[in-house]
């Protein structure tokens, strides 16, 4: 096939795929129950959030922690130039009020009305406004991005995730102060901001396709490979012509951006605009989802979202109250996964003894503790009750950490899914003819050599001299040893399931 | 008018003058080595003309205008591209990605048209594949064909050195650095690559600055070398005269002169270049 009509195949099945997701939301939106209609609304918004994260995060390689800020900004100003005429009387006639006439003015229906566009001033037009809303808020959070990423030039690694966070920090405490009450109206937010996008399907999934759309274009374009190229090395990047400052302040702006436009829906989620929406915990669910499903990959960002709105989401049983009983035996149920894991991730590293003596040790421990559980359901020590608030939170921490230590490059690592990958097509993988050649050149010369000294000196080379100078000539041979590569790992262990 | 020219350049680090006074000229379509002691200033050299460090004094000139006080990067715009001793490449992204990235400073394109792929990027992408082969094909088909699409990190030392002379090529300077192009490479592969340096000056046109501890390397392809011991120039000329120096075999070679052939490898290629430099000594000996 030739690269023309793999494109072609490769846009119609992601056509296809784009239809039937449709069709799936289609049907969800229709029957599925306000819940799940919500959680997915969540994924998307969250979506968007993580995937604008990841590209300072993942492509650029800079730990940014402030995006809660950006999206602050973002929420505040859709929520403020969208909010409807009511809401506006309901706050100015409140006595607590922080607003002055000229920002509760501030809206994009008066600037039609202003302007004498009536049509788009009708409730059926309000889609109009929102998007020119999402948009302003967009540019403002941009503006915020560059003023956080322009002075952080200077910084790198740690301390730069450091001054990010603080931004974040004061972003989110200024907003409260005297200088923007007029604008944020204090701590007391607005309400009454129109939910028919933040919670529409088509509204959330539409704008993450297009997060998508534009990160992945960038990513696998000549301005997205010299964001990576700042990643894997800024000296070297450098060296080759590319400008520090500006591919980091393009990354900054253009992720502040879409994190502003996922604070547009996520108040429109929310009905309201209130600064305890904006947590540091929303970079912390980001920053999970990024670790989870892969640093540097969109799609593994997504996959991560879609486990953390799942655990946030659907994971309320793990809040609820329950006897000791079921706790103590839940924690033995634990600790006997854990042990569990530990020795088939032994198995799968090929660690000896497979059964170590901790291992066993902790699935005894496990073992026995459930066993306490069951038979001592009655005993005097387990009577009461215990309710675990922010149990989801800490199952999402103990994630990360699992993540962290048995696959740290997250799910996908850096690949990104692709057609080719599905239908396996390589290109890195050598035809017969191109090994041959590649043999030939890595040293049939110098094994002719050898062979001529050998042949001459009494006593022949030592075998390791003549094996050396080959090394990496096969890449298929130094797949087994290099960490990094997944194909290898994945082949060692079909070879394992194969033998057993 | 020389290509490159050092002035009186001095750099000191606290208390430590790592160049005294150091200077020279490059000519167009010359080939000049810098050689020296381990810690004589070479790579501090390199540092200063490419913008990585600024020089305490001094200047120095490419087309006899000054780079000193830019950025690295202005720098290569300007015209002069480096290789690292200790390898810098993008080890995770591809060989095409390696030399596809140091072209990305010509493409004078905004952001949104990469993304939104028009006519004119596209045609920019398309140019930029081209120029990335023709400099890889420099080395040989060894790193077309599959190799273009592997990662960096599955590559042998060797292939990885001169993916990363490809990658300063495709900047399109007119003057490259090269340190210690051939560290951790076999003989054979040695003289492939002085071969390599050679054609990148009579095809390509290059002015090349070389650093390099081959003493055969050195003596084949250099057009001048400069001695450096201290960070100061203790010798300057063609080869022989520089070998057969007092100053220079006293400084650098010691009392030992009659080895100066044998080509002195220093031990400063590093840690992964430590076990082939011993492959070297094994196969220089074999045949005779």
């Amino acid at each position: 096939m030739s690269d023309g009509t793999k494109r072609l195949r490769n846009l119609l099945l992601t056509l296809g795929v784009g239809a039937i997701v449709a069709v799936a939301l289609a049907l969800v939106g229709g029957t599925g129950g306000a819940k799940l209609n919500d959680s997915l609304a969540l994924f998307a918004i969250w979506g968007i959030a993580a995937v604008s994260l990841n590209l300072i995060n993942g492509t650029t390689g800079i730990l940014s922690l402030g995006h809660h800020g950006f999206m602050l900004v973002g929420g505040y100003v859709t929520a403020l130039l969208i909010l409807p005429e009511d809401a506006r009387q309901r706050i100015s006639s409140s006595a607590r009020s922080e607003m002055t006439p000229f920002t509760l003015g501030l809206s994009v229906e008066g600037w039609f009305d202003a302007l004498g566009l009536h049509v788009l001033t009708t409730p059926e037009t309000l889609w109009v406004r929102f998007l020119i809303a999402l948009f302003f808020g967009g540019l403002v959070a941009m503006a915020f991005g560059l003023i956080v990423g322009i002075p952080s030039l200077r910084l790198k690694g740690d301390y730069l995730a450091i001054v990010t966070f603080g931004f974040g920090e004061i972003i989110r405490l200024t907003a409260s102060t005297s200088l923007f009450k007029p604008f944020t109206n204090g701590a007391l937010g607005y309400s009454g901001v129109p939910s028919d996008f933040g919670k529409s399907l088509w509204w959330t999934f539409a704008l993450l396709a297009l997060t998508l759309f534009v990160m992945t274009k960038l990513k696998y374009s000549s301005h997205g490979r010299a964001l990576q190229a700042i990643r894997e090395d800024e000296i070297a990047a450098e060296a080759m012509g590319i400008g520090l400052a500006r591919h980091k302040v393009m990354a900054f702006a253009l992720s502040a951006f879409f994190a502003g436009v996922a604070g547009g829906l996520w108040v429109s989620y929310l009905s309201a605009a209130r600064l305890d929406f904006f947590l540091f915990f929303l970079t912390f669910f980001f920053l999970v989802a990024i670790s989870v499903g892969g640093t540097g990959s969109y799609t593994g960002v997504l996959l991560g979202v879609a486990v953390v709105v799942f655990v946030q989401q659907y994971g309320d049983p793990l809040e609820r109250t329950y006897s000791l009983a079921t706790w103590f035996g839940l924690i033995g149920v634990l600790i006997l996964a854990a042990g569990i894991g530990a020795g088939l991730y032994r198995r799968d590293r090929r660690m000896r003894p497979v059964w170590h003596p901790l291992v066993l040790g902790l699935i005894g421990i496990g073992a026995a503790t459930l066993l306490v559980a069951i038979v001592g359901q009655n005993w005097a020590m387990f009577d009461g009750t215990f309710q675990a608030f922010g149990m989801r939170r800490i199952l999402l921490a103990v994630l990360l950490i699992v993540i962290m230590a048995v696959r740290p490059e997250g799910i996908m690592g850096r690949a990104e899914f692709s057609w080719a990958w599905l239908l396996r097509e390589r290109k890195d993988q050598p035809s017969d003819e191109e090994r041959a050649q590649d043999a030939w050149l890595s040293g049939s010369e110098m094994d002719k050599e050898k062979e001529r000294a050998r042949a001459r000196s009494d006593d022949p080379l030592p075998r390791s001299l003549t094996e050396e100078e080959s090394p990496g000539a096969h890449p298929l041979l130094e797949r087994g040893t290099k960490p990094k590569s997944d194909g290898g790992r994945r082949r060692k262990r079909g070879d394992d399931e194969g033998s057993s | 008018m020389a290509m490159l020219s050092v002035r009186h350049l001095n750099k000191s680090f606290g208390g430590l003058q790592a160049i005294t006074n150091l200077s020279f000229d490059v000519e167009p379509g010359e080939i000049v080595s810098v050689i020296g002691p381990n810690g004589a200033g070479k790579t501090t050299l390199f540092n200063l003309i490419t913008g990585v460090y600024t020089p305490s004094s001094g200047d120095v000139l490419l087309e006899d205008r000054s780079v000193v006080g830019k950025r690295p990067n202005e720098i290569v715009d300007l015209g002069i591209a480096r290789t690292f001793q200790n390898l810098r490449l993008f080890t995770n992204l591809s060989v095409l990605d390696n030399v596809l990235i140091p072209q990305h400073h010509k493409l004078k394109l905004p952001w949104w048209k990469s993304v939104l792929r028009t006519p004119g990027y596209r045609r920019a992408e398309a140019e930029m594949h081209e120029k990335g082969l023709e400099k890889l094909a420099f080395f040989g088909p060894r790193l077309m064909s599959f190799r273009l699409h592997q990662p960096v990190y599955v590559l042998s030392y060797a292939n990885r050195r001169r993916t990363e002379m490809a990658r300063a090529m495709a900047t399109e300077a007119k003057v490259l650095l090269l340190d210690e192009p051939s560290a951790g490479m076999n003989p054979k592969e040695t003289k492939e690559i002085t071969q390599i340096i050679r054609r990148m000056r009579d095809e390509a046109g290059y002015t090349i600055l070389l650093v390099e501890h081959k003493m055969g390397l050195v003596g084949e392809i250099s057009d001048r070398v400069v001695v450096l011991d201290y960070g100061r120039k203790i010798a300057e000329g063609s080869y022989e005269q520089v070998v057969n120096d007092p100053t220079v075999l006293e400084a650098y070679l010691g009392k030992r002169a009659a080895d100066q052939d044998e080509g002195l490898d220093g031990p400063g290629g590093g840690a992964a270049g430590s076990d082939a430099s011993a492959g070297d000594a094994g196969e220089e000996r074999a045949p005779q």
